[in-house]
Formats: C-alpha cells, sequence, structure tokens
C-alpha cells in the first residue's frame, strides 16, 4: 500500500468529514454571521434555539409527521413484503416496480403533484397532506430494507411451529414477529428519517401551518445568516454521530468494567 | 404464514398487498398522472409547453447546465470515491469499519444539513476565506451562490453513494483472481486496467448512474448554493410553479427531467438489473 | 397385528411430474420405521404428506383407523425434527421445548416442569437456559427431538436429522435416539439416504426410489433377500450379473458373465424359461483362490484394483470387461497382487434372483 494511496485516502476521508465537523463549533461561535474563526464560545444560540417557538414548532411538527408517516408506512409495507417475498402471483415484477418508483422520481415533480393534487383535495398546507406525500415517498426504502431481512428468515421455523401445534396466527405472533422484530425496526427507522429529513415536498407543500423542520432550516438559509440554524444542523448531525459511535462507545465500557468486576461466564 | 410455493389460484398475495397498491394508486400515481396532464392542458390544451421547453434558449440552457452539472458531479464523485474504496478493501478490517462508519455518517445526515455546512465553509467570513487571508489575499474570490460551490457540495453530498457501492464490490473481489493473474505476468498498472478495473466495473456502473440520476434532479444544493444565473431544472421547475405559478410550462419541464431519469433507469436495468442499483 | 398408521393409494404431482406413484404401507404402534432412497426418491414427499406440509394428489392417511387427510398441520400431533433442528433462535432451550406444551394451553409450570424433564431424558440437564446459538450441532439436535416428543405425539417423524453431523457425533446420536424411542415407545419414521444408518437403527426398512415404494422389511431380510435389482444395488454392495433361465426345475440360468450359475432364492416365485433376471452375489459371499475349490462354482478374474481398508479390503477385478467385487478379509489380502489371475468361488445359496 503505498503512500500516495493513503494520503489520497485520508484527504478524502478530510474532505468528507470537515464539512460536517465544521458546523458544531461555528453553533458554538458568539459572532452572529458565522465568522472564522469564532471571536467566541457560548451555548447562547443554543438557549435561544430552545426558546423560540418559530424554531420548535417546526421540529415538533416534523417528529409527529414523521411519526405518522412511520406508522402508516409500515402498516401498509409490511403485508405488501410478505406477499412479494413469500408468494409467486400474476403480476409480481410489475408490483415490485410500482413499489420502487417513488423511488425514481425526483421530488420536484412530485411537489408539483401533490400541490396541485391536495389543493383540488384541500388538504394542502396541512399535517395530513405532508404524511399522506411522505408515507408514498418512505415505501421503497422501507420495502427494500424489511424484504431483505423477510428473504432471508428460515421458513422451516414456522413449519416447526406448525407441526407443534401452533396455527398459523399464533406462528406469526410467537415465531415470525419476534424474529423479524429488527428488522422491522430498522425498516421503521429508515422511514422515519426519509420523513424526517424530506426537504423538496414539504417545501411546497408544508405551508404555515404544517411547516416542518428542513422547510423552516430552509426558508431560513434562503433568508438570512441566522446562527440558530448552526445549532439545528449541529444538533441533527450529533444525532447521527451519536447513532453511530454509541454502541460502540458501550461496547467498550461494557469490555472495561467487565474486565474490572466479575469473570466472563464460559460458554462451550 | 407459509404458503405452498404454487398459488396461483390464491387470493392471499392480493390482500396483502391491496391496501399498498390502492395507497400508492390514489397518492401517488395519480398526482404524477396529473402533472402529465396538466403539461398538456395548462394554460390551453396541446404541446405548446413542451415546444417551449424544448426550443427555448432559456430552457435548453437550463438543460445543458444540468447535464453537464450531473457528469461533472459524478466523474468527481468517481475520482474522489474509486481511491478511498480502494484503500478501505486494501487496509486492516479496523480500519476500514472506521472509514465505513465516517462515510454512513455523512450519508445518513440530511442534504439540508450538509448544503448549510457548505455555506459556513465557503461564507465571506468563513474558514476556507480565511485561509486565502492567510496567503495574503486581500480580499478571498466568492465562492457562495456559485456554481463550484454547489457542485463541490453536491460531490460531497453524493460521494457516499459511490464509495459505499464500488467499496462492496471491491469486498466481494475474490483475492486469488488477483493473485493468480500476477502469476501469470501481469503487473501494476496493466494488472490494474485489465484484471482489477474491469472487475470493479459495476460497483462503478452502479454507482455512478445513482449519482447522475440523483444530481439530474436535484434541487436543494442548487438553489442554495447555486448562482441564479445558473440554475438547474429542478430550480427552475420550482421558480416556474412557486413564482409564476406557470403550472403548464413547469409541469412540462418536470415530465421531461422525470422521462430522461426513467430512461437512464431503464438503459441500466436491461443492462445491469434495477435490483442491484437500491440494494 | 393392527396397523398403527396406514397409507394407502398415496399419489403426489407437481404439475407435471408426478413425484410419488401409488405409495401403500402399513406401519405398526411402536415401530421404528426408515425411509431409505436416493435423492428424489419421494422419501421425503410420502413424510411432508405425512406431516401435513403437502397435500397428496390422491390416496388415503390414517391414524388408528380415523383419517388425518384433511387435519392441518397443528392439529395431526405429530413431532418432527427437521433437517436444520428448526429450533427458535429467539427463545431458550426450556422455552422451545415448552412451546408445543403453550400451543396446547397447558399450564405454565406443568408445562416447564414436562419440559424440564424431557431435557433431562435427551441428556441435557442443565442448558435450559441456553439459545440454540450457544449450543454444538449435537446439542440442538437434542433439544430438537426433545421439543418433538414433549407432547406425546402419536407419530416421530425425523427429516435426515443426522447428515451435519460428523461420524462419531452421528453414531452417538444414532444410539440415543434409538434409546429414547425405545424408552417412549414412540411410532417413528426416520428419512435418510445413507442405508447404514437404516440397517443400524430400523426394525423396518422402506426403500423407494423414483416415487414408488421398492421393498419394505427388515434390514436382513431386506439385505439377504432384495425383493428387486435396484434395493440390491443400493443396500451393502452386490454383484449383478445378468441371466437367462434355462432350467427353472434344476434352478439353472446362462450368464454372460459367469456362464451356468445355480441359484438359491429368489424374489420371484414364477418363473419361466428363457425369462431374463439378474442374480445377486455379495462381495462378502465370493472366496478368492488361486486354485478353484472344490464343492464351489467357480470362475476367474484378473484383479486390478485393492482398497484395503485395514480390517478387510476389496478387491475389484474385470472378467470379460465387467467389473467384479470381492470382500476379503484383512489377514488374506497380503498373498493377492494388483494384475494377478485368481479364481472366484461361490455357493448356490448365495446366489439370489431379482427380476425387477
Amino acid at each position: 500500500m503505498n503512500q500516495t494511496m493513503k494520503i489520497i485516502g485520508v484527504l478524502v476521508v478530510l474532505f468528507i468529514i470537515a464539512p460536517l465537523v465544521i458546523v458544531v463549533p461555528m453553533s458554538l461561535s458568539t459572532s452572529p454571521s458565522l465568522q472564522f474563526p469564532p471571536p467566541g464560545y457560548w451555548f447562547g444560540y443554543y438557549v435561544q434555539y430552545f426558546q423560540d417557538p418559530s424554531w420548535l414548532r417546526p421540529m415538533w411538527n416534523s417528529i409527529v409527521i414523521a411519526l405518522a408517516n412511520t406508522v402508516l408506512t409500515m402498516l401498509l409495507v409490511v403485508p405488501a413484503t410478505f406477499a412479494l417475498v413469500r408468494h409467486k402471483f400474476w403480476g409480481k415484477s410489475l408490483a415490485n416496480i410500482m413499489m420502487l418508483m417513488p423511488m425514481a422520481v425526483p421530488h420536484i415533480v412530485m411537489a408539483i403533484g401533490y400541490y396541485n393534487y391536495f389543493g383540488q383535495m384541500g388538504i394542502v398546507f396541512s399535517k395530513l397532506g405532508v404524511v399522506l406525500a411522505h408515507t408514498s415517498l418512505s415505501v421503497p426504502i422501507t420495502f427494500l430494507v424489511l424484504s431483505a431481512n423477510l428473504k432471508g428468515f428460515d421458513q422451516t421455523l414456522e413449519r416447526a411451529a406448525r407441526s407443534l401445534g401452533a396455527t398459523p396466527a399464533q406462528t406469526f405472533r410467537h415465531v415470525t414477529l419476534p424474529i423479524l422484530k429488527p428488522g422491522l425496526m430498522v425498516s421503521a427507522l429508515f422511514a422515519f428519517i426519509q420523513s424526517f429529513d424530506e426537504t423538496v415536498v414539504a417545501i411546497f407543500i408544508s405551508g404555515r401551518d404544517a411547516e416542518t423542520l428542513p422547510r423552516k432550516m430552509f426558508d431560513s438559509i434562503r433568508q438570512e445568516a441566522d446562527p440558530v440554524i448552526a445549532v439545528i444542523s449541529s444538533l441533527l448531525f450529533l444525532i447521527v454521530f451519536a447513532a453511530l459511535f454509541a454502541p460502540l462507545a458501550l461496547r467498550g465500557i461494557k469490555r472495561l468494567s467487565g474486565r474490572a468486576t466479575s469473570p466472563s461466564t464460559t460458554r462451550s | 404464514m407459509t404458503a405452498s410455493i404454487r398459488d396461483k389460484q390464491n387470493l392471499t398475495p392480493w390482500l396483502l398487498l391491496l391496501p399498498l397498491a390502492a395507497y400508492l394508486l390514489i397518492f401517488f400515481f395519480v398526482p404524477l398522472a396529473q402533472v402529465a396532464i396538466m403539461s398538456v392542458t395548462e394554460p390551453q390544451p396541446g404541446l405548446g409547453n413542451y415546444e417551449r421547453v424544448l426550443t427555448s434558449p432559456l430552457y435548453r440552457k437550463v438543460f445543458i447546465n444540468t447535464f453537464s452539472t450531473a457528469l461533472l458531479v459524478t466523474v468527481c464523485c468517481l475520482l474522489v470515491g474509486y481511491p478511498l474504496a480502494y484503500l478501505m478493501a486494501h487496509t486492516t478490517k479496523k480500519r476500514a469499519m472506521l472509514i465505513l462508519m465516517l462515510i454512513t455518517m455523512s450519508f445518513w445526515t440530511s442534504f439540508l444539513v450538509r448544503t448549510y455546512s457548505w455555506m459556513v465553509l465557503l461564507g465571506r467570513n468563513g474558514p476556507v476565506a480565511w485561509i486565502f487571508l492567510q496567503f495574503g489575499w486581500d480580499e478571498p474570490p466568492q465562492m457562495l451562490f456559485t456554481r463550484f460551490a454547489s457542485t463541490l457540495a453536491m460531490v460531497h453530498i453524493l460521494a457516499p453513494y459511490m464509495i459505499m457501492n464500488i467499496y462492496s464490490v471491491m469486498q466481494k473481489i475474490d483475492p486469488s483472481l488477483v493473485r493468480s493473474a500476477e502469476s501469470m505476468g501481469a503487473r501494476g498498472r496493466s494488472l490494474f486496467r485489465h484484471v482489477y478495473l474491469p472487475l470493479t466495473a459495476p460497483g462503478i456502473a452502479n454507482g455512478s448512474v445513482l449519482v447522475f440520476v440523483i444530481c439530474l434532479g436535484f434541487y436543494v444544493t442548487p438553489v442554495l448554493l447555486g448562482s441564479p444565473r445558473e440554475q438547474m431544472a429542478a430550480g427552475l421547475i420550482g421558480r416556474q410553479i412557486e413564482e409564476f405559478l406557470a403550472f403548464g410550462p413547469g409541469s412540462a419541464m418536470a415530465i421531461v427531467l422525470l422521462v430522461i431519469t426513467l430512461v437512464i433507469l431503464a438503459i441500466y436495468h436491461r443492462r445491469f438489473g434495477l435490483d442491484k442499483l437500491y440494494g | 397385528m393392527t396397523s398403527y398408521l396406514n397409507i394407502s393409494g398415496l399419489k403426489k404431482d407437481f404439475g407435471t411430474f408426478t413425484a410419488l406413484h401409488d405409495v401403500d404401507l402399513d406401519i405398526q404402534k411402536g415401530e421404528f420405521v426408515t425411509f431409505l432412497g436416493p435423492s428424489g426418491s419421494g422419501k421425503t414427499t410420502t413424510l411432508m404428506i405425512i406431516a401435513g406440509f403437502e397435500k397428496a394428489t390422491k390416496g388415503r392417511l390414517t391414524i388408528e383407523g380415523e383419517s388425518i387427510s384433511d387435519l392441518a398441520p397443528q392439529d395431526r400431533n405429530i413431532g418432527i425434527v427437521f433437517q436444520n433442528y428448526a429450533l427458535f433462535p429467539h427463545k431458550t432451550a426450556l422455552d422451545n421445548v415448552y412451546f408445543p406444551l403453550q400451543m396446547r394451553k397447558v399450564k405454565k409450570t406443568e408445562g416447564r416442569r414436562k419440559a424440564q424433564e424431557m431435557l433431562e431424558l435427551v441428556g441435557l440437564k442443565g442448558f435450559e437456559h441456553r439459545h440454540p446459538k450457544e449450543m454444538s450441532g449435537g446439542q440442538q439436535q437434542r433439544v430438537a427431538l426433545a421439543r418433538a416428543l414433549v407432547f406425546e405425539p402419536d407419530l416421530l417423524l425425523l427429516d435426515e436429522p443426522l447428515g451435519a453431523l460428523d461420524k462419531n457425533l452421528r453414531e452417538s446420536m444414532q444410539i440415543e435416539i434409538k434409546r429414547i424411542q425405545k424408552t417412549l415407545g414412540v411410532t417413528t419414521i426416520f428419512v435418510t439416504h445413507d442405508q447404514t444408518e437404516a440397517m443400524s437403527m430400523s426394525d423396518r426398512i422402506v426403500v423407494f426410489s423414483n416415487g414408488k415404494i421398492e421393498q419394505a422389511g427388515a434390514p436382513l431380510e431386506i439385505y439377504h433377500k432384495p425383493g428387486t435389482r435396484f434395493v440390491a444395488d443400493f443396500i451393502g454392495e452386490s454383484n449383478l450379473i445378468t441371466a437367462t433361465i434355462t432350467n427353472v426345475a434344476t434352478r439353472s440360468a446362462e450368464s454372460a458373465l459367469l456362464g451356468v450359475m445355480t441359484y438359491g432364492d429368489g424374489a420371484v416365485d414364477t418363473l419361466s424359461g428363457g425369462q431374463e433376471v439378474t442374480l445377486v452375489l455379495r462381495p462378502e459371499h465370493i472366496k478368492l483362490s488361486r486354485e478353484p475349490i472344490a464343492g464351489c462354482f467357480s470362475s476367474t478374474m484378473t484383479i486390478e484394483t485393492i482398497v484395503n481398508f485395514g480390517d478387510s479390503a476389496l478387491v475389484i477385478g474385470h472378467r470379460d470387461g465387467t467389473a467384479l467385487r470381492v470382500r476379503v478379509p484383512g489377514a488374506d489380502v497380503v498373498i493377492l497382487k494388483e494384475g494377478d489371475d485368481c479364481y472366484l468361488n461361490w455357493t448356490e445359496d448365495n446366489v439370489y434372483l431379482v427380476t425387477e
């Protein structure tokens, strides 16, 4: 592995990381105009963020919408995934393509569509409209994650349950669902994130009442260099950072404390 | 919920699929169809909008801009992503894991946050400007609201797609293939060109199509970071709707954008199989 | 003895492919029966139909006279041990074994006690709270067995359960399964393609081939009196010699390979002159010598290969282009060399006749 390769690698990694990381110290800066280097550090803008209803309300809206989106998406996608993974039927490949279409269509196209469509239905600029739109857009990724999980599911387990006296419903409840739980949770998480981060459609159809966090951020970025934007950006980034690196940290802590206390149980 | 493999007459799969199918029909395909309909009915029935969109110099310029930017972004992502993926595939497992997690971290941070971080970086008072000042420049160059900023940010945002795609293909390459090629006399550059590169081609194709297609329809970053004089397609569409309420031309442009996207995906599917793209 | 499990006229089609043609079988209560045959012979399909996971195209299935053909798998009260054990990964060993009792609404304390006892019976005391991934293959096997037996099923089905285990473990599990089966007296059907396994464990072997039962009988009966050419070939080793009947009364037949041969018992009683038959001569029933042995039928062959297993050796030779196999005790093989010519000697009571 020669040196130039290594240097290029490090540079690329820095390129990927630096922009993300830079936001955090800027959010702690005292300067209102994103001056570098920061003249001083304080938590003032964080305090401002958490006291500003014009930011808190969109954040709350986004959470509520994302939750509703997740529930609705899962209700629709879970049975459909079973149909597409476990059964052979006429029109199966067509159904497959239909389910993935929302991923292939640029969001701006759907934004126009929903603006017009929900306008006709009278639900544009409402939370309901956003939830309905986001659900369509969440379907593909949720389906992909869940179907990958389901494809790896060992169906002899269900046969075994049946042979042991379980009805199909009992089999689903006691065997299928518990084993599928991690996969369900991951796909639900993807659905949540998809809705929470979705920007383009929200810009066009969320309006004042259902203003989502991305919409608010977009408007703010466009209008003024509000340092509070740095706060929310940092928070969102730090959540991702924590989600990824926290399990590692926990494992490390466990290992350290485990060594300090009792010897680990033997496994044969 | 086991089912025997041959259940052509069985209603179960249809019933399971019904809620989602009905939902997508009502809340996805109908609105989408309406866009197509609007493109030929607003403000008057006919193909006037398409005529305008496909011939007017303004729209032409935007299309060319969009395409060339998407191409540029794709190439840059390749140039940046391929070496990193190579590095990841040829270093220790721990290091590869760490890099992968950092890439994933960027991948999961929303487009909006990442776009904003470039605004911070490239701002007139920002770190990059500061570096220019340190090197003796009186006035750092205008970086924000240029095509350069928008392109750079898009490369940053889409690079993870490319890296992950190529890396996953590289990981699956059987090392004994490369070794046997070496034993047959292939060395250095020719080994790379004739053995390794072709083996990674699916990853390159995969990543490139994904990046290109996303870039074509990109809204947020070009609008926030790009030059208003050098718009991309999605931004123009948005403006038509938002500012001018020109649903006719806006829809027509949207449909053109959609058709181009679908054609590219269809060609890719023919050649490679679409299931690999998003898997 | 009255039949316990009765299979009659079983037929199974998968589209245009017929997997089972007219399978008839009677199994007695408490019997250990093995379904033996190569892949695709129909043994697993039959098992799946008995279990209720496949539906027969035609035919009847009864247990103690009562039809089970229309019962769903969960209502058949049949215990199954699957090839990959199919233990529930999210449950402990105890909860796995308790599961069938749980489904039968047995009270928790009572059920878990029974599960505990069952685990002890299969030799897994102390393993109650382990999860499947914390156990070896052999241990998982025993849990699967315990789980299939805890609810006192009418029938126990084992679908090639020992395939994934190494030789020593496989042999000890064979003994274990047999012991448990004898202790509980449960009627058992064991599916395998391994004939030594079938020979050592079964009360009766049912040989399947191409969707039909070739023969059903006790191991030694099948070994010494194969009903068909297929069985003779599949069970143990055989030299199969094509011959034409010359005289039914004197039990003579003319073979191209070994000349005039006299046969002992046969699978078929009614024979006619000129009929084409197969004569079965097992390798261990042939003695090799430098000179023909008095009182035996003899022929010659050229030794081609000697495979020495230590306790015995397999001598493979050729005669007129056809291979012949002879089993020789280990000590005796030292004097033979590859390339030698020698005499084959046998007696007529070791020549068995099959027609099909």
